[in-house]
């Protein structure tokens, strides 16, 4: 799936599996967009945690998350593409980046529940060969903030 | 191009003039209609004053204009980056304000500025405008007002009625 849209139609228990450094996660397929190359990435000051920049894609400036910072999942230096997933901000949404080491793979499995103590970003896990992959809340990760520990996402709903 | 979630309102499509400028190694657009006038600040050493306070920390001088008080923001303190040797003052048109910068690279000719993408929620959004693409670079174009806030022009204008009214009194006293 390198540089064009899945051709299967994602179904529910349809994942895609990312590499982050040594570790794998599952993502749902329907949020994924595309896995495009490593094009370049263009980085200015500002104070939002995770974001490292933006890339151009399709035309389309899409910014760029290094979510390995959050998931303790130090990423290599030479990643070799970018998943594009949309991501919902409010009432709408956008498309965002995410570096991965390797190529991605498509899983089929049941998403098990998570462990109890697990970070609000761990939707589940799925069983892939002997493996056992987190599969990850996008949302709640990418709202998440490394350096206070929280997900703005938590602080909403605290509020509301 | 577009930012995702393009609408018309999402883009400015107006060309526009624009003065890039470096500041610790990272390029900035501005709008060169905003820029009152340029200069290094070797020949500003006269005529800045150092203002000595703490509440505003990227404030370190002032300079008068038209019988009224600039404050010079220098501009690696504002965006967090790693302190620099400025060698140029923009001071801005329509705000109380200039903008220590290293130096200029050149004017270029913007078709667009493009919303900042929804991810970014922090400061940038009061900073830039939002986003240029030129020659196969995104740069941050920015939004003049986002240098000092109200609330940092109200603490200023404070701080230097205070020093004013100080140096009044001491000259009485003299």
């Amino acid at each position: 799936m390198n540089g064009m849209p899945a051709v299967e139609a994602p179904t529910q228990n349809s994942f895609v599996l990312l590499q982050l450094g040594r570790r794998r996660f599952g993502l749902a397929a329907g949020e994924v967009t595309e896995l495009a190359p490593p094009v370049r990435l263009h980085a200015f000051p500002h104070t939002s945690p995770l974001l490292t920049g933006v890339i151009v894609r399709r035309g389309r400036i899409v910014p760029v998350y290094d979510v390995a910072s959050a998931l303790d999942a130090s990423n290599t230096s030479t990643h070799r593409f970018y998943l594009i997933a949309r991501r919902p901000i409010g009432k709408s949404s956008e498309l965002c980046a995410i570096p991965v080491d390797g190529e991605c793979e498509l899983a089929s499995a049941e998403v098990a529940s998570p462990d109890q103590d697990h970070p609000p970003y761990i939707a589940g896990s799925i069983a892939v060969g002997d493996e056992s992959v987190d599969v990850l809340n996008l949302p709640a990760l990418l709202a998440f903030d490394p350096a206070s520990g929280k997900s703005s996402l938590q602080d909403a709903e605290a509020q509301s | 191009m577009a930012a995702e979630h393009t609408s018309r309102s999402a883009r400015e499509r107006r060309p526009e003039t624009v003065i890039l400028f470096l500041v610790a190694n990272q390029m900035f657009a501005i709008a060169a209609q905003s820029v009152q006038e340029i200069r290094s600040t070797d020949s500003l050493a006269g005529s800045a004053v150092e203002f000595d306070q703490a509440e505003v920390p990227k404030v370190r001088h002032t300079i008068e204009r038209n019988r009224k008080t600039y404050y010079i923001v220098n501009a690696g303190a504002h965006f967090g980056l790693p302190v620099t040797r400025p060698t140029l003052v923009l001071i801005l048109r329509n705000i109380r304000a200039a903008v220590l910068v290293d130096r200029i690279e050149r004017m270029a000719e913007i078709s667009a500025v493009y919303a900042l993408p929804q991810a970014f929620a922090g400061d940038e959004r009061r900073w830039y405008r939002g986003l240029a693409y030129l020659d196969d670079t995104i740069i941050p174009v920015i939004d003049p007002a986002g240098f000092l806030t109200t609330a940092e022009f109200q603490q200023l204008d404070r701080t230097a009625r205070a020093a004013s009214q100080h140096e009044l009194e001491t000259a009485a006293q003299g």
